[in-house]
C-alpha cells in the first residue's frame, strides 16, 4: 500500500517534468530558438570612410585621419582598480575619471566600453604592450574626420558628430545606426548622404565571452564620395585675416556661374573640436558664445542693408517710371516731415539719381520713396530677390523680411505711416536681409538682370554640379540697370564717391556701401556689396561688419581682399 | 520474473550511462578545441562503476545491515574533516583526498543514510499505542531521535555548503519514514512541523543561495550573475525544440553559453542537441529503472531490503526530477547532478553502487 502510493508519487513528478519539458520545447521552443540564435551572433559594424572634402584647387578641407580609442571589455575586466589606475597613469588622466566614463557608458558584457578616444600613438603602443597584464584592455583603430585648415571655411564644411537620437528616428529607413557620424551644418550636413561611407559590418559567431569564434560574413564598408567645393581656400584665408577679431562677414562669388569663392563668417570655430568630443566643455563655450559663432551669418544672419537698399529704390523709381535717370532733386542734409526730421549723411545740394547713388544721399531717397510708396518699394525688393530665400546648397538659411502695410496690419501692430516709408528707403528699421541675399542683387544689377544660383558645390566624386549653371531672367528692364550700374560705379570712381576707397587701378570695380543703424548705442553694421569686373573672373562681393562703424572700414576690407586676390591671380 | 527484472534494471542503467557519454562527448567539445579529458575520465567512470554494480550484487546485504551504523560514523567523520581539510571548488568545500583520491563523502552519505534508517526502522520496538507516554515514545523514537542523528549529516553538508543534497537526504528521511510503516498522521505531523519551521531557516543561507531563491523566482533580477545560468539553460533546452539541433550542432553548448554543462547543467546539452525526443528517452529510461526499483522493494519481504531499496529509488527520483527541473528553471539552481550521466566520479559511481544495491536485493529475495 505504502509503496504504491510512493509508486504513485513518483510517477506524479516525473510527469510533472514530462509536462515541463513538453512546455519549454514545444510550446515555447521557437521563441527559446530564436534566443539561441540571438545570442550567438552578433554584428559588428564597420564604418565607412567619409569622402573628402576639397577646395576648388583640389586642397583638402575635410579629411579622414586615423586615431586610436582605449576599450574595455567588461566581462574580462578582472582587477578594474588596478586596470584604471594603470591607464590614468599611461594617459595621464586621473583614474576616477576613467572610472566614471566606464560606469557610465557600460552596456552589456561583451560589447566593449571607449574610456579612452583618440590618444597619441605613443600611447597606444604602450597601452598594446600591456595587453597581456590586462586581457580586458584592447585598442582600436578608426577614421575620424580631420579639418587640415581649422577654421579655414568651417562654416561652409559644417562640422561631424554621433548621431543624435531624434536624427536617428529620422534616419533610420536610411541605414544611419545610432553610431553612425553624422554631417552638422554646412556641407557635412547638406551633402551628407553623399558623404558618408556605406556601414559594412562583420557578422560574427561569439562564445559566450563575447569572443570570436567564426567569422560568418563580412559586408566592406564603401568610402563616401568625394566632394570638390567651389570654395578657394585662399580667398577665404585672406578673408579670415582680414576680418580677424571682428564680427562679420565676408562673401565672394564669381557672377557668371555663381560658384561661391569664399564664404566666410567671423567669429568662426575650429570644426575638430566638434570631433573628437575630448571635452565638452570646448564645445559648450562655442555654443554658449554670445557672439554665436557656429552661426553662418552669411546665410543665418540677418540684418538691415542700410544704404545698399537704394539699388531696390533707384530700379523701382525707374522701372515705375515715377523718376527718369535725369530727376533731381535738393539734399539740404536732412528731410522734414511734418514735425519729424530725416536726416542725411551730407548736405549734398541738387542731386540726379546717378549721384545720389555714388554718394548715397538719403534726401534723394526719402523723395522717391515717397513716390513710389510703401507697396511698390516692398514688391520690386522681393523681386530682385529681398527677404526670399536663395536655396544655397547650405542648410539653415533664412529668408529675413521686407516689412510693409499688409505684414504690420496681419501683426496688428498698428498702421503704416509715411515716416515708416521713408526708413524702408533707406534700408534701415525692420528691413532683414542675409548678406548672400545682397550678393545675388548685385549679381542682378551687374549682369544685366541675368541671374545664377549661387552654390558651394563644384563636383560630387567625378560628376559636375551642372545644374547650378542654369540663368535665369529677372523681370527688370537692362537700361534702367545700366543707369543704376552707373551710380554704383560713381560710389567707387567719383571723387566724393562713398567707395572711392577701392577703386583700383586695373580693376573695374563698383557698389554700394550702408550703414545700417542698430539699436541702442552699438555701433552701426558697416557694408560694402558690389562687383569687380575685369580680371581673371567677374565677380560679385559683400562685405559686412557687424558694429564696425563705418561704412568705410568695409571699404578698406573689400580693397584689401580684392587686392590679395589680384596678388594672387584668382582676381 | 527475478531474473527478468534483474536483465531490465542492467539495461536501462547501461542504457541511462550511454546516454550520458553521449552528451558529455558533445559537451567536453569547448570552443573548438577538443578537450575529451572529461569524457575519457567518465568512460573509465562507466567500466568501473559496471564492474561495482556486479560486485556489490553478488555481497550478502545483509553484511551491510550489520555495517549500518558503523558506515554512518564514519561518514560523519569525514564530513567532519571535509569541513577541516577539505578541497576548494567552485566556491564550495566538498571534496577531500583520501589515498591520493580526492572525492565528495556528501555524495556517500546518501548511501550511509539509507543504510542507517533502514536499520532504524526496520527494528520493531514495543509500542504502547494507546496512552499519551506511548505516543510521545513514538514520537521520540521513530521520528525526533533519526531526524537529529541524519541532521547532523544533513548540517554538516548544508555547512559545505551543499543545499541540495542536504534537501535530497531529508527526501530519503521523509520517503523511509513513510515506507516504515509509521502511522500517516504522524508522517504528516512532522511534515507540517518542518514546513512551518522552514522559513526560519532563512537566515542560515548563504548569501549565494538566497541569490539562487530569489532568482530562481524571477531570474531577471539579475541576468548576467546568477540568474546566467538558469537563462542559458532554459534557453538551451527550449530552443533544442522537438527533434534537438542534433549532436555537436547545439550552440548553447558548443559556444560556452552554459556553465556547467558537463555537471550539473548536462541535461541542458541533452535537450538542445537531442530535443523532446532524446529527453524523453533519457527520461523513459530512469521512469523505468526506478519502477523496478519499486517492484524489487515489493516483492522483498524482510524490512531492511525493502527500506533499502526504497531509499535508492528516491534518491534516484528526487535527483533527476530536481535536477531536470531546475535545469529548465521550474526549481531553483541547488547544485545536484543527473544521476550516471553527469560528470563527477563520486557520485557517478555512488549512483553505481546504489544500483547494485537494488540488484543484490533482488538476487537474495528468494533465498529465504
Amino acid at each position: 500500500m505504502r509503496l504504491k502510493i510512493i509508486r504513485l508519487i513518483t510517477s506524479g513528478l516525473f510527469g510533472f517534468i514530462v509536462a515541463g519539458l513538453f512546455y519549454t520545447q514545444v510550446i515555447q521552443g521557437e521563441y527559446y530558438f530564436r534566443l539561441s540564435v540571438n545570442n550567438r551572433i552578433r554584428v559588428v559594424p564597420m564604418e565607412g570612410w567619409r569622402g573628402q572634402i576639397k577646395d576648388r584647387n583640389g586642397k583638402v578641407l575635410a579629411d579622414n585621419r586615423l586615431s586610436y580609442d582605449v576599450t574595455v571589455t567588461p566581462q574580462e575586466i578582472g582587477n578594474a582598480t588596478e586596470l584604471f589606475q594603470f591607464l590614468g597613469g599611461a594617459l595621464g588622466v586621473s583614474e576616477q575619471s576613467i572610472a566614471r566614463r566606464y560606469g557610465r557608458k557600460k552596456d552589456a558584457p561583451f560589447v566593449p566600453v571607449v574610456v579612452a578616444q583618440d590618444i597619441s600613438r605613443e600611447d597606444a603602443i604602450i597601452i598594446e604592450e600591456n595587453k597581456y597584464r590586462f586581457p580586458s584592455l584592447s585598442v582600436q583603430e578608426s577614421y575620424r574626420r580631420f579639418y587640415p585648415l581649422r577654421e579655414n571655411s568651417a562654416h561652409v564644411l559644417g562640422y561631424v558628430g554621433k548621431m543624435s537620437v531624434a536624427q536617428r528616428d529620422r534616419f533610420k529607413e536610411y541605414g544611419y545606426s545610432m553610431e553612425s557620424v553624422v554631417g552638422y551644418s554646412g556641407v557635412e550636413e547638406y551633402y551628407d548622404t553623399y558623404l558618408r561611407g556605406k556601414e559594412g559590418g562583420l557578422q560574427i559567431e561569439v562564445n559566450s565571452r563575447g569572443q570570436q569564434v567564426r567569422l560568418l560574413g563580412v559586408r566592406e564598408p564603401r568610402k563616401g564620395q568625394d566632394i570638390t567645393l567651389t570654395i578657394d581656400s585662399e580667398v577665404q584665408r585672406d578673408a579670415l585675416e582680414l576680418l580677424g577679431d571682428r564680427v562679420g562677414v565676408v562673401i565672394v562669388m564669381d557672377m557668371d556661374s555663381g560658384e561661391i569663392l569664399g564664404m566666410t563668417s567671423s567669429p568662426g570655430f575650429d570644426p575638430n573640436i566638434f570631433v573628437g568630443s575630448r571635452d565638452a566643455s570646448e564645445i559648450n563655450r562655442i555654443f554658449a558664445d554670445p557672439l554665436a559663432p557656429a552661426i553662418n551669418r552669411a546665410i543665418t544672419g540677418l540684418f538691415p542693408p542700410g544704404s545698399v537698399f537704394k539699388v531696390i529704390m533707384a530700379t523701382a523709381g525707374l522701372e515705375t517710371k515715377k523718376i527718369v535717370p535725369g530727376t533731381s532733386f535738393v539734399c539740404p542734409g536732412f528731410y522734414q516731415l511734418r514735425k519729424a526730421v530725416f536726416r542725411c549723411t551730407h548736405v549734398h545740394g541738387t542731386q540726379n539719381l546717378i549721384e545720389a547713388l555714388a554718394h548715397s544721399c538719403n534726401v534723394y531717397f526719402y523723395n522717391v520713396g515717397l513716390l513710389l510708396g510703401a507697396d511698390a518699394i516692398n514688391h520690386y525688393a522681393r523681386l530682385m530677390g529681398l527677404g526670399e530665400k536663395i536655396f544655397i546648397d547650405l542648410p539653415y538659411e533664412r529668408d529675413g523680411s521686407i516689412p510693409g502695410r499688409e505684414q504690420r496690419r496681419l501683426e496688428g501692430r498698428g498702421g503704416w505711416h509715411a515716416g515708416d516709408t521713408l526708413n524702408l528707403s533707406i534700408g534701415q528699421g525692420e528691413v532683414q536681409v542675409t548678406p548672400l541675399q545682397l550678393v545675388r542683387l548685385m549679381t542682378l544689377v551687374a549682369r544685366g538682370g541675368w541671374i545664377v544660383q549661387p552654390h558651394v558645390i563644384k563636383a560630387i566624386g567625378d560628376v559636375p554640379g551642372d545644374t547650378f549653371t542654369d540663368e535665369r531672367r529677372m523681370k527688370v528692364d537692362e537700361d534702367i540697370l545700366e543707369t543704376v550700374r552707373k551710380g554704383l560705379r560713381g560710389a567707387v570712381a567719383d571723387e566724393a564717391g562713398t567707395a572711392r576707397v577701392v577703386n583700383l587701378p586695373d580693376l573695374y570695380v563698383a557698389g554700394k556701401t550702408g550703414t545700417a543703424q542698430t539699436s541702442g548705442d552699438k555701433k552701426n553694421h558697416a557694408w560694402f556689396a558690389g562687383y569687380a569686373k575685369g580680371g581673371v573672373r567677374n565677380i560679385v562681393f559683400c562685405v559686412l561688419l557687424e558694429h564696425g562703424g563705418s561704412s568705410y572700414n568695409a571699404c578698406l576690407l573689400a580693397k584689401d581682399l580684392l587686392l590679395r586676390m589680384q596678388e594672387k591671380k584668382i582676381l | 520474473m527475478g531474473r527478468d527484472l534483474e536483465k531490465k534494471i542492467w539495461m536501462y542503467t547501461t542504457g541511462i550511462m550511454i546516454i550520458g557519454l553521449i552528451a558529455l562527448y558533445s559537451a567536453s567539445f569547448e570552443n573548438l578545441r577538443v578537450s575529451r579529458q572529461v569524457f575519457y575520465d567518465q568512460l573509465g567512470c562507466a567500466v568501473l562503476g559496471l564492474i561495482l554494480m556486479y560486485v556489490i550484487s553478488r555481497v550478502d546485504y545483509r553484511h551491510f545491515y550489520d555495517f549500518a551504523y558503523i558506515i554512518y560514523a564514519l561518514n560523519v567523520l569525514l564530513l567532519l574533516l571535509v569541513l577541516v581539510g577539505g578541497r576548494h571548488a567552485l566556491g564550495a568545500r566538498r571534496w577531500i583526498d583520501i589515498a591520493g583520491v580526492n572525492f565528495q563523502p556528501s555524495e556517500v552519505t546518501k548511501i550511509a543514510v539509507i543504510f542507517f534508517l533502514a536499520r532504524y526502522f526496520s527494528k520493531r520496538r514495543p509500542r504502547f499505542l494507546f496512552d499519551i507516554i506511548g505516543k510521545i515514545e513514538v514520537i521520540l523514537m521513530e521520528i525526533i531521535f533519526p531526524f537529529f542523528v541524519v541532521i547532523l549529516s544533513m548540517a554538516l553538508i548544508f555547512k559545505q555548503p551543499d543545499l541540495g543534497t542536504a534537501i535530497v537526504i531529508f527526501g530519503i528521511f521523509v520517503a523511509m519514514l513513510f515506507a516504515g510503516g509509521l502511522k500517516a498522521r504522524y508522517v504528516l505531523g512532522f511534515l507540517g512541523l518542518i514546513a512551518a519551521v522552514v522559513p526560519f531557516g532563512w537566515h542560515f543561507l548563504k548569501s549565494y543561495q538566497k541569490d539562487r531563491l530569489l532568482v530562481f523566482l524571477n531570474p531577471n533580477i539579475d541576468p548576467l550573475g546568477a540568474g546566467y545560468t538558469v537563462i542559458q539553460s532554459k534557453i538551451a533546452v527550449g530552443s533544442g525544440q522537438i527533434f534537438g539541433k542534433g549532436w555537436f550542432a547545439g550552440t548553447q553548448a558548443q559556444l560556452n553559453f552554459l556553465p556547467e554543462r558537463h555537471t550539473d547543467f548536462i541535461f541542458s546539452v541533452i535537450g538542445e542537441e537531442w530535443g523532446l525526443v532524446g529527453a524523453l528517452v533519457l527520461i523513459y529510461c530512469y521512469y523505468q529503472l526506478i519502477s523496478c526499483g519499486l517492484d524489487v522493494a515489493q516483492q522483498l519481504k524482510d524490512k531492511f531490503a525493502m527500506l533499502v531499496a526504497v531509499g535508492v529509488v528516491s534518491i534516484l527520483t528526487l535527483q533527476v526530477v530536481i535536477n531536470i527541473g531546475m535545469v529548465m528553471g521550474l526549481f531553483p539552481v541547488v547544485g545536484l547532478t543527473l544521476p550516471l550521466v553527469s560528470y563527477g566520479r563520486t557520485s557517478f559511481l555512488a549512483f553505481a553502487v546504489m544500483v547494485g544495491f537494488l540488484l543484490g536485493l533482488n538476487k537474495r529475495r528468494t533465498v529465504f
